[in-house]
């Protein structure tokens, strides 16, 4: 059987013809940790919009669990589109809703479940990431790092097989941040779910990553692919070396 | 610097920093200055630099770079007041033809949630109507009562000279229906109700939240704007009437002032009452608050992510309406004149 749940070919990403990714090419593994790195500008967000369907494609294709999400027929793309969670780097929870509305949501628009049956399911994802103790708090009541937890809840309440993460550390503390590599890690543990996280953080990228590539600006598109530490000691790119080692950068 | 500019070709210009002790920027940037002039006029340029403050100056800034200053030109303002307006009038034009094909995504979105009525959030839907209804009483009331009011005072003293004054009662009475209700309360549903619509759905936008909505394969234009645009519609008329009641109460003061009796006035006012009127005033009503709910959802969910974006969609949502809400009371005042009701 087949492992792969993300497959991006020959994708060119861009906003109103305007090119700012090309020649991109890679899959996900089912369980994986795969992690999209890079600079500041370098199209990172870019890239996990355009796989989620955000933006149109330029050119190239993106099977989710082999669904297309664009080039395909409704149908299709509906499917690939409940096939995958995704969290924000803002959280983007719905301010007029509490956390438990918020993992509520995705389940009162798809499934005929009854409401009690629905509260339960959200009140089990909140507990996943430790806030059943304030699935009635209101997104501006509780810590930056409690929202990123309370949208994983909310992208995980259909059961999706892929998680997508924008920069799930940005603005968070290391300890929060270290603590929400951990949840991370144990969510696809324990429940196999495929990742793909935008980040630049090295402490995160070196604690969860299994895979990772590399975007770079001027490049426009990836510029290394590899496990992590393999890539600060063996790529034969500098920037590549740097990025991984900024310590070394004076040396 | 003046004298500087006047330097030629085979003149020397000595720069002298050697008793300078402390500098900061307009230091730096006078020596930048002075080497720029040196290479447009030709003039040589001496330092005097014991304080190496020159010298430390040109290692981190470069003369060269800051030759071109055309780079930092802004594009040219078009200033030309007939092309202003032209450009005016085309973004007018295009705002009308974006509030209508967003009708057409709206009236979709209805469509399926007649097949799903589910999909549907009921419970925000209320809160849009208790917000846009509810919370404006207080102020539809205030300006309702004071339009009742002036509209009393402006006809009351022109008719009083012939001595009718009794029929201002009338005036006001077919005037609210026929016309001013529904209009005063658009205006104030525009500015009040629309422009927080374009706010919300901005806002929303700058935080990802529609980005959220639509990876959750839930259309923002059925889950956020249909039950604003319901909202919007559904209130209109109630608001619409309450603003013709307190009208009508303003300008029974101003004729209770004149010596007029209660029973003359209200007997006057409810004989002009017609159904054609009451008709023409809640078909005014539904129809502004269908466009002031579109508009404002439109440049909502069509702002950029920007807080700067956000506060002119609620500006274009506001004149949006306005612009909409006059044109199509001009079309209904054609066609009134046209059917002749």
């Amino acid at each position: 059987m087949d492992d792969t749940v993300i497959e991006v070919r020959d994708l060119v990403a861009g906003y109103e013809g305007r090119v700012i990714l090309k020649d991109i090419f890679f899959t996900v593994g089912k369980g994986e940790t795969f992690v999209v790195l890079g600079g500041s500008g370098c199209g990172k967000s870019t890239l996990l919009k355009h796989i989620i369907g955000l933006h149109p494609l330029l050119a190239g294709e993106v099977r989710i669990l082999g669904h297309r999400i664009q080039g395909g027929g409704p149908g299709e793309r509906e499917a690939a589109m409940r096939s995958f969670g995704v969290t924000y780097q803002s959280g983007a929870l719905f301010g007029n809703m509490t956390l438990l509305e918020n993992v509520c949501l995705p389940l009162e628009s798809f499934t005929d479940l009854p409401s009690d049956a629905r509260r339960l399911i959200a009140e089990m994802k909140l507990e996943l990431v430790g806030l059943k103790p304030f699935a009635n708090y209101f997104p501006t009541d509780v810590s930056g790092g409690m929202k990123k937890r309370a949208a994983i809840a909310r992208a995980m309440a259909l059961d999706p097989q892929v998680l997508l993460l924008d920069e799930p550390s940005a603005g968070l503390d290391p300890v929060t941040s270290a603590e929400l590599d951990r949840l991370i890690l144990r969510l696809r543990d324990t429940h196999g779910i495929s990742f793909v996280i935008v980040t630049h953080e090295l402490a995160s990228i070196y604690a969860v990553a299994d895979r990772c590539i590399m975007l770079d600006a001027e490049a426009r598109s990836i510029i290394a692919e590899g496990k992590p530490a393999e890539l600060r000691d063996t790529s034969p790119l500098e920037k590549v070396r740097t990025f991984f080692s900024p310590g070394s950068r004076q040396s | 610097m003046p004298e500087v500019g006047k330097l030629k070709a085979g003149e020397v210009l000595v720069l002298d920093a050697d008793t300078v002790k402390r500098y900061d920027g307009s230091a730096e940037a006078l020596i930048i200055e002075v080497h720029r002039c040196a290479s447009a006029q030709g003039f040589t340029l001496e330092y005097r630099d014991a304080s190496s403050v020159i010298a430390k100056t040109l290692k981190i800034f470069n003369p060269a770079v800051f030759s071109d200053h055309t780079a930092y030109d802004l594009p040219p303002r078009n200033t030309h007041t007939a092309e202003q307006v032209g450009e005016a009038a085309v973004r007018i034009w295009r705002d009308i033809v974006d509030v209508l094909a967003f009708l057409g995504e709206v009236v979709t979105s209805g469509l399926s949630f007649l097949v799903r009525p589910g999909r549907l959030r009921l419970r925000d839907t209320m809160l849009c109507i208790e917000r846009a209804g509810m919370d404006a009483l207080p102020i539809v009331a205030l300006i309702g009562f004071l339009i009742g009011l002036i509209l009393a005072f402006l006809s009351g003293s022109s008719m009083r000279q012939f001595g009718v004054e009794v029929y201002v009662a009338d005036l006001i009475s077919i005037g609210l229906f026929r016309e001013m209700g529904a209009l005063i309360t658009a205006i104030l549903l525009a500015g009040r109700t629309g422009s927080a619509f374009a706010a919300e759905l901005g806002t929303m936008k700058v935080n990802e939240e529609i980005d959220a909505l639509t990876t959750l394969s839930l259309p923002p234009v059925l889950f956020l704007a249909l039950p604003r645009v319901l909202a919007a519609t559904f209130v209109m008329p109630f608001l619409s009437i309450f603003a013709i009641v307190t009208g009508l109460m303003g300008g029974f003061v101003v004729l209770w002032l004149m010596d007029i009796p209660a029973i003359t006035y209200w007997q006057h006012v409810f004989d002009a009452i017609t159904v054609n009127n009451v008709l023409i005033g809640l078909t005014k009503a539904l129809t502004f608050g269908l466009l002031v709910g579109l508009s404002g959802c439109s440049h909502g969910l069509h702002a950029k992510r920007s807080a700067d974006a956000v506060g002119q969609a609620a500006t274009a949502s506001v004149v949006g309406s306005l612009v909409l809400i006059t044109i199509f009371d001009g079309i209904f005042s054609v066609l009134l004149f046209i059917l002749d009701i």
